[in-house]
């Protein structure tokens, strides 16, 4: 790799902003909680692939460090998501968000 | 290297589409992981060696384990992964519209406007030299000086999250005997205030 | 001061100690009333007297009410004459309620309220300045209140009380408005200040002030349109009548317009106005007199006659004949309230006229003192009703108002008609008490009193005590004419040199001598009327049929006053009972609390809304994330955020 990037940052920007987005509809319209939970994921990735896109444009090591901590956090979070999921869906026989009504009022 | 790119975006934007509408969990889970090696490639094209490593270490050998493990988990369980009847599609279209429209908008407004700032760092890009950026020593130097803080406080939380996954799904038997301890006081306390009124 | 306060003392003593005096407290309101008499009386060297050019005397109160505003009080000639009337007048007419109403369960209460009422209206013609004016006004219409409707177990008294003292605020309103504009431009009460700096005042403001003085003053001396409440009035007891309807109270308005003559000249449209009405007012009394079959009306609306011809005499600035019919009129018709008492008391309260006749045998005194009182009000020549009647007379054409004078002139001619009627029906021929009231066209639902027969009357003949008072009064009724005769060189005339600025009179055409002819020619033309129809031999055979023959054919306009009371029934009494209802049971539960129920509903309403919002609906929430999200990127996107 040479010093100046061969792909524009204008292209970075578009793949992690459709990325980010998809992420965003697997969100809002799958009702499986494990689903929703891979389409979060989705959505850090865009991120973190935008940050170090940055960090590449401004050679600057910040973007990488906060992407470092992004995974880091993102995999704590997908932990206890997945406890609680565990915790909420054990004794259920549809594993379907809808049905965990009880906040409903 | 253009075309590398191109191929990795396809790639990219096929597998997330894979993940969010299949349907067996499996199934995504593994369009997951193709995604993830996509991602570590495209990440090793922007100079970030070290994370593209860290990116299939941990997302790929950790995180999709636990799905995988949780997939399995929920169905031995009483039902398979029924689904109930939908109660949000009525809003599921304009969910939609409204991600597109706010999508269209952020990749028009910023896609190419940003200017790229002249490089004043004189770091070397060559990938392999020791100390060029993105590489691990690069890395670790910024991580363990000028962000040691954030590293601290990112290890803290990664051990509340550990607890607190312990507390929700672990063994809740080994609560038992405490709990039932407690019943057992509320119980008898309940029962002498009523003998106290009677009395 | 001692003038004034005297009265109050009186007041509160037969207020306070009332339960413990009991009847005693009448002769220590007279004892309060004489007092202040003699106290008017030695102070009339310091109310003559000219020091400097500034006539009378001021004595400042040193009561800093409101900062920079001294009250006090003044006495120049004008109040003078006003002080003596009340104390003197009104002493008489106490020493007079002594007798008329003994054996009344209230009597400490009635003695009370008449030297407030003295003190009050001592308030309103003693103050230098507007404010203290003011409240002796508001005073006064509240003693007036007390005593007209003083008792107050009769429904009709109560009634009339209230008429009087909501017309009195229209007027007290009309004061407080002229008081504020003279305020608002001259930043001063005191009637000195105010006078000089009269002339400076625009054309507009000078007329709106005199126009709402007027208001008040017509308010309170009961001219047309505000005179509804006079007759009502006399459901108070007779000496009240005598006090506050005759001689004081409603000669306030008089006081007032005279008071602030330099106000007045600089005004002749308002001159014109209050001329006006002063003369309409004088002819609508005196043709209203004319229907009236109870005695005390008769009198009430021959005192808003009287009166009218009071206002108009000050009104076109012929102040001295204004004030000087006022002094008389004060004599006069004092006697003749307190003779028509004299005859009430021994008919036991009855007032219809019809059931009268007679009583120039059974009630020789009272037919006297009734007698010389009608004399002098028609202006009989030598009675003092004459000259000072022929003063206002004169004096509206010498300021170029011939309709005024006209008007004048006729309604003389109408009053000598209805007081002989009053003198002829209630005195000559035979007495009619035990005659059925039906056959002399008294209708059912008037309540007669109980019937008096022919001897009893006799007996119940007056006691010196109300006697002497009425007796002392015909002294003045008759003579006190004579302090005015002889034109500018009169004792009255000089009395009053420099107090009023002398408008340039044009001398008119026809001249006092002449006038004097005239009125007395239509004076006893109207005489000569009553005569014919109430006097004459067969007349008074036939009295009973003549009266019922009368009353049954009274037109009705007459008999409804001109019909004022309905039209101010009509239009405001029922406006406000119309806009009341509108506002009751229109606007407040439909636009008020329909607000309240708007505001609760909508509350609802929203609630509902974001009610469901919390649906439970784990991926509704994610929704609203995303939206709000999408509404901030929207937001950095257009509006250029991005830096």
């Amino acid at each position: 790799m040479s010093g100046a990037m061969p792909v524009a940052i204008g292209n970075y920007l578009a793949l992690s902003s459709i990325i980010f987005f998809i992420g965003v509809a697997g969100v809002l319209l799958r009702r499986n909680p494990l689903i929703m939970l891979m389409s979060v994921e989705l959505m850090w990735n865009a991120a973190n692939l935008l940050f170090l896109a940055f960090a590449r444009v401004w050679l600057n090591n910040a973007g990488h460090v906060f992407a470092f901590l992004v995974i880091t956090v993102a995999a704590a979070e997908a932990a206890i998501g997945l406890a609680i999921i565990v915790t909420v869906f054990r004794t259920r026989a549809n594993v379907d968000v809808d049905e965990v009504g009880a906040l409903r009022g | 290297m253009i075309v590398l790119w191109w191929l990795v975006a396809i790639v990219l934007i096929a597998t997330a589409v894979w993940t969010i509408s299949a349907r067996k969990p499996v199934y995504s889970v593994v369009a997951l992981l193709t995604h993830f090696l996509a991602l570590a490639v495209s990440y090793i094209m922007l100079s970030a060696e070290f994370l593209g490593v860290i990116q299939v270490v941990i997302y790929v050998g950790a995180i999709l384990v636990l799905f995988v493990f949780v997939i399995a988990l929920l169905s031995s369980g009483v039902g398979s992964f029924s689904v109930g009847p939908d109660k949000m599609k009525k809003a599921a279209w304009p969910a939609g519209i409204v991600t597109a429209i706010a999508f269209g908008l952020l990749a028009w407004k910023l896609g190419g406007a940003i200017a790229s700032t002249p490089v004043t760092a004189n770091i070397s890009t060559v990938a392999g030299e020791a100390g060029a950026f993105g590489s691990v020593a690069d890395f670790g130097k910024a991580l363990f000086t000028t962000y040691l803080l954030p590293f601290e406080i990112t290890a803290f939380v990664l051990m509340v999250a550990v607890i607190g996954v312990i507390l929700l799904a672990g063994d809740q038997s080994v609560h038992a005997p405490s709990r039932e301890r407690a019943d057992r006081v509320a119980r008898e306390m309940r029962e002498a205030i009523v003998r106290g009124g009677e009395e | 001061m001692a003038i004034w306060l005297f009265p109050l003392l009186g007041a509160l003593a037969c207020w306070f100690l009332g339960p413990q005096l009991k009847s005693k407290s009448g002769w220590l309101a007279c004892a309060a009333m004489l007092l202040s008499f003699v106290a008017t009386l030695l102070s009339w060297r310091a109310g003559t007297q000219s020091v400097g050019g500034v006539l009378g005397v001021v004595q400042p109160l040193g009561i800093s009410w409101i900062p920079g505003f001294d009250f006090g009080l003044m006495l120049d000639p004008l109040s003078l004459i006003w002080a003596l009337i009340i104390t003197g007048v009104g002493s008489l007419i106490h020493l007079y309620s002594v007798g008329y109403m003994h054996g009344d369960r209230a009597i400490a209460r009635f003695f009370a309220y008449m030297n407030f009422f003295v003190f009050a209206m001592l308030t309103l013609v003693l103050s230098d300045n507007f404010v203290g004016l003011l409240i002796g006004w508001g005073l006064v219409g509240l003693a007036s209140y007390f005593l007209i409707g003083f008792w107050f177990d009769r429904p009709s008294a109560v009634a009339a009380a209230r008429k009087a003292f909501v017309i009195n605020v229209v007027g007290d309103v009309g004061i407080m408005l002229a008081i504020f504009i003279l305020f608002a431009n001259l930043h001063s009460l005191s009637f000195s200040a105010v006078f000089a700096g009269a002339g400076g005042l625009s054309t507009g403001t000078l007329l709106a002030v005199c126009v709402f003085l007027f208001v008040g003053a017509a308010a309170k001396s009961a001219q047309v349109p505000l005179h509804t409440w006079l007759p009502d009035a006399m459901e108070g007891p007779t000496p009240v009548s005598a006090l506050i309807h005759a001689a004081t109270m409603v000669t306030a308005g008089v006081y007032l317009i005279a008071r602030c003559a330099p106000l007045w000249s600089h005004s002749p449209d308002a001159q014109l106005l209050v001329g006006s009405i002063g003369g309409l007012t004088a002819l609508v009394g005196a043709i209203l007199g004319t229907a009236q079959w109870d005695i005390k009306r008769i009198l009430a609306y021959s005192t808003m006659s009287q009166i009218g011809y009071m206002i108009m005499g000050v009104g076109v600035g012929a102040y001295e004949g204004g004030v000087a019919h006022f002094f008389t009129h004060a004599f006069f018709k004092a006697q003749l309230f307190l003779g028509s008492g004299l005859i009430i008391h021994a008919l036991a309260n009855e007032q219809d006229v019809r059931r009268m006749g007679g009583l120039r045998k059974k009630l020789p005194f009272a037919f006297v003192a009734m007698g010389t009182g009608v004399l002098a009000i028609c202006g009989i020549p030598g009675f003092s009703g004459f000259f000072s009647k022929d003063m206002v007379i004169y004096g509206t054409l010498e300021h170029g108002h011939p309709w005024m004078y006209a008007v004048g002139i006729l309604t003389a001619g109408i009053t000598a008609y209805y007081m002989f009627r009053l003198l002829f029906v209630t005195f000559l021929g035979e007495y009619r008490g035990d005659v059925d009231p039906a056959r002399l066209g008294i209708p059912a639902t008037q309540t007669a009193a109980a019937t008096v027969s022919h001897e009893d009357v006799h007996d119940r003949a007056p006691a010196w005590i109300m006697a002497v008072p009425v007796g002392i009064l015909i002294v003045p009724s008759v003579l006190v004419g004579w302090l005015m005769f002889g034109g500018d060189g009169s004792p009255w005339s000089r009395l009053f040199a420099g107090q009023f600025v002398a408008a340039p009179g044009v001398a008119p055409a026809i001249s006092e001598t002449l006038t004097s002819s005239i009125v007395l020619v239509v004076v006893l033309a109207g005489i000569a009327v009553a005569v014919w129809r109430y006097a004459t031999k067969a007349a008074l055979s036939a009295s009973i049929e003549r009266l019922a023959g009368e009353s049954l054919h009274m037109p009705a306009v007459l008999s409804n006053a001109f019909y004022v009371d309905a039209a101010i029934d009509a239009v405001l009494v029922r406006g406000s009972q119309l806009l009341g209802a509108f506002f009751g049971r229109i606007l407040d539960p439909r636009a008020i609390d329909g607000a309240a129920r708007g505001v609760a509903g909508s509350a609802e309403i929203f609630g509902g809304v974001v009610r469901s919002l919390q649906n439970g609906l784990l991926r509704s929430y994610a929704l609203a994330l995303v939206v709000g999200v999408a509404c901030v990127i929207a937001y950095y996107a257009l509006a250029g955020g991005a830096h």
